[in-house]
Order: C-alpha cells, then structure tokens, then sequence
C-alpha cells in the first residue's frame, strides 16, 4: 500500500474542493475503500474523510423518504419510515454483509462498493476492470459467481449491493451534491469499458437517496440466495414490489442481484405481470422474460434457473 | 476426582484477557518483519527479479531471492518436510504462490509495501489442475503404508452378492483456516537457533532445522506455546521457520513471519480432491459380501505423500472381501497434505454408499449397520479395545426419534420444507505414532508440575494434562500445572492423528505414578510422618492427602519436611498403540422444494471415546468436528482456475466455512465407558472422530428429503435445483 494523504472534512463545500483533483477519493465507513488498497487493486493519493459532514439521518417527506448518504446500513435499517413504508429496503439491508459491517458502512459507499469477482480483487490477476485491456480471466476461468445477463466480453462480473438492487426496484434517485441521477442511469454496463462503473464525474458527492414512497405494496419483498446463511454476498436476488388492485396487477417493478454487472431490470417481465393474476402462468412468463437473452457460462448456467425459482418464491 | 468432570480450560482466562501471547505476539529486542512475495504463474521459471526499488525502500533491511540466498539442505522425510524443495533455492516455480522473495524491514508496514515493489518476470508454462483420472497411477508405498491392499475375493464376493450398489463420490479441495495463520520468529544467538512456531509438531520442526542448517539438537530450540487451531496446516514442517531463520541469519536480526490469509491456502497443504469409486455388494438379509474402493486425489509435482487413506473401509465392518487401492495425479497444485479427519473422505463415500445399499435392500440404514458391526478390527484382525458402536447406534435412533422416519423419500415436509433424516457411522483411527515422554515434579510446596513437549491446538491439553496428572497422584487439579510447546522438555509425538491424548497422557500417567511412588516412599520412611511405617502399596491418596486408615498427611507436608523436590522423567516409548474410536450423526436437514437451498435443523451425535476425561473439552471437539462436516458437506470448496493454476478462493470472503447460522444446536453425548486397552486411564484418543460421519449423514439426509443423490461436495442449490427439475421429490 503506498502513501497517502488522509484529510477530514468537516463542511461539504470543503469536501467537494478538495476532492476536485485526480487521485483523490472520499472515504466513509473504509469498509471496502480500505480493503481495495491494502490488497492493491486500488491506489488514491488522497482520502477525503466525509463522516463528519452533515449527511447523516433519515426524514421522511410528502410521498417519499430522504435517506442520508452517510447513514449506516444498520441505522436505515430499523428505521420505522423504512420497515413500515418500504420493506423491501429494510430486508435488503438486512441481508447484507455482517451486522459489524452494517455498522460502519453507509448507504452511499454501499452503492459504490466494487464488485467481488475474485480475478478484480486479487492485483496479479488479469482484470479489465482493474487493469483495461489486461482481459478477462472469468470468461474461461472459475466463474460461478458471474453475470449471465448484461455482461460483455470484457467483463462479467457482478455488481454485490443488494440496496442497490432494491433502491432500483424502488425507483429511486441518487443525489449529488450537483445533480438528481435516477437510479437506473447511476450504473454503466461494462461494454469495453468494464472499468467505468457510475455516471459520477471527479470529486462528486453522494449526498443523499430520495426513495419514492407513495401508495403501500402488496408484494415488497427482498429475497438473497447465498451459498451460507448469512454473511455471504448473493448468488442471485430478488426485489419486487407489486400493487394489485382486485387481485390483478396494476404495477410491478423487479430488479435483480447477483446476475449481472449492475442491478438488472426487465421491463418485459414487469410487463408480463401487469393486467394479470399473479398466478403459476404469469409468473412463470415472467420469468422466462428475464433470463431471454441470457448468456450462461461454464459454471453460473443454473443462475437461469435459480433467478426464475427465486422470483416465483417472491411472488407467491 | 479430576477426570471425567466437566471442567473448564484452565487457560481459559489468559485467552480471553489476552494474557496469553502468541507467537505472533512475541516481541524481541530488535525485532524485524518479514513478508513473502509470491510466484503468480503456477509453473515455469524466473527469469528475471527486479529488487532494486524493494531495497530502496524506507525500513528495508534485505530482499531475498534465490540469487542471493545461500544454499540450504532440504530437510528429510524423517523431519516430515515432504515438500521435496525449498523456495528460494532456484529459479523453478513449481506451484502458485511459492514464494519467490522474501522482504525484511523494520516495521510489518514497510516490509508489506516493499514486497509489493518487487517485479518479477516468468516464463511460465501451461499448468496441468485438473483431477485427470486417465492420469493416475499407483504411486510408492508411503508412511502411511502400500497403496494397495486387498482381503477375500472382492470379485467372487461382488458375484454372490444379492444386491449391489456402485457410485462416484467426489471432494473438493479444502483448505485449514485455522483462525491463527502461522507465524514464525527466529532469533540467532551465535550458533544457536531459537525459533518461536504455531506447530502441531516443535520436534520435527526443531529435526528440520537440525537438518538445514547443520547443526545439533543443542543449538536449536522451537517453542510453541500457543495455537489459535491448527487442524492439520500446521503439522508437518514448511518452508516459513526455515525461510525466517535464513533471513535472521543474513541481517543478524530476530525475524517475525506472519503467513497472510491468502499465503496459508499455498504454504501448508490442503485437501486434496478426492474421488471415491465404490462397489459394495450384500446378501439379502444386509450382510456386506464385498467392498471395493478406489480412491483418485492429486499430488504436486514434488511429493507423492497421500493422506485420504480408506481406513474405514478397511477396519469398520465386518466383510470377508474387501479391496482398498489408492490413485494419484499429478499436478502443479502445492504439496497437499492431512486437513482435520484425513479419513472423512473415505468415511464420507462409504458411509454414503451404505446409505444407497439399505435402499437397494430395503432396510433401514441403522439395522444395516448394526447386522455388519464387529468387535474386531477387520485390518488387524484383533478385538479393539473396547467398541460400543452398536450403543451409539441405540442411543442416538432414541434421542433422535429415528423410530418415527418414514423411509420413503419426500415423505416428511414442515413449513414448506422437505424435511430428510440421514445416519451415518464416525469413525477414525488414533495414535499409532511414536511414544511421548514426560517429567513430573513435585516441588516442596506440594504442587505438582509437568512438562511435555507437546502442543495444545486449542483442543484443552493444558487442562486434561494436568487433569490426568491431578488424578494420578490424588491432587486438586489446581495445584498442578502442566507446561507444553518447548523442545527442551522432554520429546512428545506431533499433536496429530488424534494422538495426544494416548501418548502424553500415558507420559504423564506414567510419571505421575512414579513421583506418587517416591512421595509415598518419603512418606512411609519419615519417622515423624503419621504414615510412618505403613506398607506403601496400602497407602492411598487423595485430594492432597495421603492416606491410611484414619491416618493422614499431606503433600505439602510431605514435600517440605523432605525439603528438596523430587523428579522423575520418563522415556518415550517406541510406539502409542493404534486404536479405534467411534460414533454414530443422525441429522435432519430440511431442502427448500424450490429453490434447492439446504438447512441442517439438528444434529444428535453419541461417541465411544473410551473414557471421557473432560466432558466440556472432549463436548467442544464434537460441536468443532460436526461444523467441520458441515462445511464440508454444504459450503466449503476452494477454486482453481484451470488455465491460470491458481486458487481464486484465497480469502475468507470468497472461500466459505460455516457461519452461526448455518450451525444448529447439536445433542452431543458419550457413552464413556473406559477402554481396559488404555494406558490413559480408559480413554482413547478422539479429536478427528466427530469431524467425519456426518457429511455422508447430511448427504443422506438430503437424499431422504429429496430422492437426489448429490454424490459431488459440497451440495450446493444448484445441484439440488439440478437434480429436483420441476421441484418434486423423486419417489
């Protein structure tokens, strides 16, 4: 690990000045920031500590709820606006990670987390995300854990935020110290450029997540198949929130974890439930328009699978 | 009574408080780091190292490399270094994650970024990882014995047989993770060598040395006072305390080495991959006619040694035709070597196998075992000491309520899940190693020490040592202490093969029956003494005292009247009898229809360790071993990339062992019953035996829930989701 300047910031304005210069990077929890550059797949010259800045704390607000970058997964959590509003934000919380790190991180390191793809975390593997035009070890190598929709030929790797995953399903907008960025913008597809991962420029700061939370849900749900009870980041994942009206579903929004390089969405399994009964046939479609288009590889093939057994169960 | 309470560790204390110091705790004048560079191609030569900015760096003492070096012998077989080289002695890479430097600085800081400064070019070649079966061959008659051995007929007894069952079960590699990673300080003090280790075994570390460096037992100490686990990674000797000690020696520095998380998965072994082609054959009424078992595992390119032996297979039931053969493939993977219960492998596709013959016949899998138990040891042919499996057995069905399984598969649901019961037989065998020696002292105070130089794992041999010694004189436990870990107490075997309690508990027992013999000599001879007189083989002792009739005096009383301590040491015998200790896992398991994913809902093991020293301690080993067997069976498998060579699970994020979650509550219980056999009063040595038998229990559970034979570990969803289609049980 080399050198680097560490600076507090105590005001946002100083935060986003000094954050300006390349090189430079904001810390909050440390609970992958610091990982990366012990293991030396990432270097920052300079680490801007943001955890004193004003950020923190959730509020809720006409028709939906303000969730501080800086407040800990743990905190959002439990919070009643968010177990009672938006289940399927609390649950995907809960499923993450150990309740020691849910104490430290927060909600907006979380959705900059990088991916956990053993060949981007190990410096001497070749990755292109790590290292452009280095190739793609997974694409032949040991790849269980890997995209089977939305990846490239430069990169399958996946995205580990499970709120991300439900922040999509929410439809929810990042916020910045400079701009309003719904989410389903906020993540890039790798193509041939694996190693951009968000639209956000130098020195921009999440400050905050405003989720939409109007009429309640029949279905917000959040369900993570792992391969250990806890602790263990998702093979694949499930968010889904759906409102019924006389038994027919009037809306649907899924996203999904766990299979591709940044919170998948499909709007052809939505539409596939919308106007019907929630019933084997209408949920089977839709999951059959998930996976179309899946790109299956050595070892994640039953990820097809897993992801349409997994949104049934949601669903049921 | 000391023995068989329920005691707790008596370093329990200095543990939690911290008071204990590790290896990677010791601190010494002048102290230095050292961190390992590792090869990243798995097979090929250097070709080129580029040191200069490493050197430059702030707080570097020295880069090391094979060019600079000096030639250092390979310790032997004898010495149980089997790795067949030594890094930093040329420029072949013979496995990922050799290492190829190492760099010494002040601080473990500039050590660590120093290494990373370190460029090294290779020619690497294509490395070859896959478990190739059409490469296997018969290899050399190992420590462990041939590869091959055979009773009966295999053949005729598969032909007479009623009904026959054949299967391939597969293992994946899995590694140790104790919870400490090895650590390693060397310090030279002219000639002399003292070296600081978390090793199963400081007496071949201290030969090892001995060998390397040309020098003779006085000039080298090893002292290991405490291990964080070890289970099996820090048996043998490896190249760290050699590594440590050669850069000591060139800096003339006391050298601290600390393997990092992703260094241990390439620095001491692993299990290898194993497959399990299995034929079993019986009559009607279950009686087993034949077995035949080939085991397949990989060996590196520089040893052959092959650890997953078929011991079950051979010992356990009574069958007249039995045919063990082990296989191995070669392959640029590092030496591979014992993991916690080599033998629950072997265990885990017979016991599996078993379990697929009582449905070809119809029986119940626990009527099966009992109609092929024996009380005799089918390899040797002679009675074991003591066996009370077909208790176990009994026990375990009525704690379990196995009366109640309907043998159907998918018989049995609760709250949406299939619920499946399995059984399995543990089993492993213990000692049979050298013999351990032992000193007793009996100060003038009355306290009692003792000293071996044995290891304590975590597994409690500070406490039932001195429990035993406690014991053996008629002392409170409280005032003996029993001291371990340095190689100039006197020679104990390596803490493996479930040996300790065997050889350095009859050391003690045997000391301890000779210093009571001298106390009570002292005692009987002393004019003044109320015993004085008395016949001593009528003497008695207990708690402190020793006793006649209504007579009495104590230790203490004893020992400062005779105002000088008194010593005894025993020798290490030649051999620690080999012996066999059993169990029997019921578990029950329930599978998601839909979604494949598997839960262990309960677990009831019931053991027959001979006599249970300490219930608390020998209860810990149980709760460990069947959280290995889960791991094993549920989470557990460290990746290779098959074109890169390398393992891409090196860290406890991406290679998973058990969480809490994962992990019931387990009934453990024992039938404690003593083996007359035992020269350690009663007991038998045990550690390994709950770390097997209960993968092939959860398997058959699965199995049960489902009609699905998943016969590759670990059983992960999607194998089940693979094998289920459409969610229904097989009937």
């Amino acid at each position: 690990m080399d050198d680097f300047l560490y600076t507090r910031a105590d005001r946002p304005e100083t935060a986003v000045r000094l954050a300006a210069q390349p090189g430079v990077r904001f810390i909050a929890g440390g609970t992958d920031v610091l990982n990366l550059m012990k293991d030396g797949v990432e270097r920052h010259e300079h680490l801007i500590d943001i955890n004193a800045l004003p950020l923190s704390g959730v509020r809720e607000a006409a028709g939906r709820i303000e969730l501080g970058a800086l407040c800990r997964m743990s905190d959002a959590a439990v919070h009643p606006a968010v177990r009672g509003r938006l289940p399927v934000l609390s649950q995907a919380l809960l499923a993450s990670a150990s309740p020691q790190v849910r104490n430290m991180a927060s909600l907006g390191g979380n959705l900059l987390q990088r991916t956990r793809c053993w060949y981007f975390r190990d410096a001497s593997m070749p990755c292109n995300k790590r290292q452009p035009g280095s190739g793609c070890a997974a694409l032949r190598g040991q790849n269980r854990w890997h995209a089977i929709l939305g990846g490239s030929d430069h990169c399958i790797a996946v995205h580990p935020s499970d709120l991300a995953v439900a922040l999509t399903a929410l439809d929810a907008t990042v916020v910045t110290h400079r701009r309003r960025i719904p989410i389903a913008d906020f993540y890039l597809p790798p193509g041939d450029t694996p190693h951009l991962e968000t639209v956000l420029r130098q020195g921009e700061l999440i400050t905050g997540i405003e989720v939409p939370a109007t009429l309640p849900a029949e279905i917000s749900r959040y369900l993570k198949l792992r391969d250990r009870a806890t602790f263990e980041f998702a093979v694949v994942s499930v968010a889904a929130l759906v409102r019924l009206r006389g038994g027919v579903v009037r809306e649907a929004r899924l996203a999904f974890g766990g299979v591709a390089p940044r919170p998948w969405q499909s709007p052809e399994a939505e539409q596939a439930l919308i106007g019907r009964r929630l019933d084997d046939a209408s949920i089977r479609a839709a999951g059959e328009a998930v996976v179309r288009g899946a790109v299956p590889r050595e070892h994640n093939a039953f990820k097809v699978s897993l992801i349409q057994r997994a949104l049934q169960e949601v669903l049921r | 009574m000391s023995i068989g309470t329920s005691m707790s560790r008596v370093d329990g204390v200095a543990k939690v408080t911290g008071a204990a110091r590790y290896v990677a705790d010791a601190r010494a004048a002048g102290m230095t780091h050292a961190v390992m560079v590792m090869s990243t191609i798995a097979r090929g030569r250097i070709t080129a190292i580029e040191t200069t900015r490493a050197t430059a760096a702030a707080g570097v003492l020295g880069v090391f490399t094979h060019r600079n070096v000096p030639r250092i012998a390979v310790p032997s077989g004898e010495a149980l270094y089997v790795k067949g080289f030594l890094p930093l002695q040329d420029d072949r890479i013979r496995h990922a994650g050799q290492p190829v430097a190492v760099v010494a600085a002040q601080t473990l800081e500039q050590a660590l970024h120093a290494a990373t400064l370190v460029a090294v070019t290779y020619r690497a070649e294509t490395p070859q990882v896959e478990l190739a079966l059409d490469e296997a061959y018969t290899p050399e008659p190992g420590p462990f014995g041939p590869p091959a051995y055979a009773r009966g007929d295999v053949t005729s007894g598969l032909a007479s047989a009623q009904a026959q069952v054949e299967a391939v079960y597969t293992t994946p590699l899995q590694e140790h993770h104790a919870m400490e990673p090895t650590a390693a300080v060397a310090t030279w003090d002219g000639g002399d060598l003292t070296v600081y280790l978390s090793t199963q075994s400081i007496t071949d570390v201290q030969n090892s040395l001995m060998e390397a460096f040309g020098l003779r037992r006085e000039n080298v100490r090893v002292v290991c006072p405490y291990l964080g686990g070890a289970f099996g990674g820090k048996g043998l000797t490896w190249p760290q305390p050699i590594l440590a000690a050669a850069v000591a020696q060139q800096i003339s520095r006391p050298v601290k080495l600390v393997l990092t998380r992703a260094d241990t998965c390439t620095s001491h072994g692993h299990r290898a991959r194993t497959h399990h082609a299995l034929r079993m054959g019986a009559t009607r009424d279950g009686r087993l006619t034949a077995i035949d078992h080939t085991i397949t595992q990989h060996v590196s390119r520089t040893d052959e040694l092959m650890y997953n032996g078929a011991e079950p297979t051979k010992i356990l039931y009574a069958c007249p035709n039995v045919r063990t053969t082990l296989r191995a493939v070669r392959s640029d993977l590092p030496t591979a070597n014992f993991v916690r219960s080599p033998e629950t492998v072997a265990n885990h596709a017979l016991e599996s196998t078993l379990d697929e013959l009582s449905y070809a016949l119809g029986l119940d899998p626990v009527e099966l075992r009992i109609r092929n138990w024996s009380e005799i040891n089918q390899e040797t042919g002679e009675r074991h000491g003591s066996s009370h499996l077909r208790d176990c057995y009994r026990r375990g069905a009525e704690r379990f309520g196995w009366s109640r399984r309907d043998p159907r598969p998918g018989s049995m649901r609760d709250s949406g899940e299939l619920i499946g019961w399995g059984m399995a037989t543990a089993s492993h065998v213990s000692g049979g190693l050298g013999g351990a020696g032992a000193t007793a002292i009996i100060a003038v105070d009355g306290t009692a020490g003792f000293r071996s130089g044995t290891q304590d794992l975590g597994t409690g041999t500070y406490t039932v040592m001195a429990q035993v010694g406690a014991e053996v004189l008629g002392v409170p436990v409280r005032s003996v202490r029993f001291s371990l870990g340095d190689s100039d107490f006197p020679r104990s075997v390596p803490s493996v093969a479930s040996t300790t309690v065997p050889s350095v508990g009859a050391a003690v027992a045997r000391a301890a029956t000779e210093a009571r013999k001298r106390v009570i000599a002292v005692a009987v001879a002393d004019r003044r003494s109320p015993l004085y007189g008395v016949s001593p083989d009528d003497v008695r002792t207990e708690d402190g005292y020793l006793i006649h009739g209504s007579k009495r005096i104590s230790y203490r009383e004893v020992m400062r009247r005779h105002s000088k301590p008194i010593e005894v040491t025993v020798e290490p015998p030649e051999q620690t009898p080999m012996r066999y200790s059993v169990g029997a896992y019921f578990t029950e398991v329930g599978v998601h229809p839909g979604l494949g994913r598997v839960r262990v809902r309960r677990v009831v093991g019931v053991f027959d360790p001979g006599r249970v020293l300490n219930h608390k301690t020998a209860r810990s080993q149980a709760i460990g071993g069947a959280i290995w067997c889960i791991g094993l069976t549920l989470t557990e498998h460290a990746l290779v990339d098959p074109h890169l060579g390398r393992i891409v699970t090196p860290n406890l994020s991406t290679y998973l062992i058990p969480v809490n979650a994962d992990v019931p509550d387990m009934d453990i219980s024992f039938i404690d019953r003593p083996d007359p056999s035992s020269d350690a009063l009663g007991a038998r040595g045990f550690g390994e035996v709950p770390s097997t038998g209960l993968t092939a229990a959860i398997g058959n559970a699965v199995h049960h829930a489902t009609g699905a034979r998943i016969r590759d570990l670990p059983i992960t969803q999607d194998k089940i989701i693979a094998a289920l289609g459409d969610g229904e049980p097989h009937a």
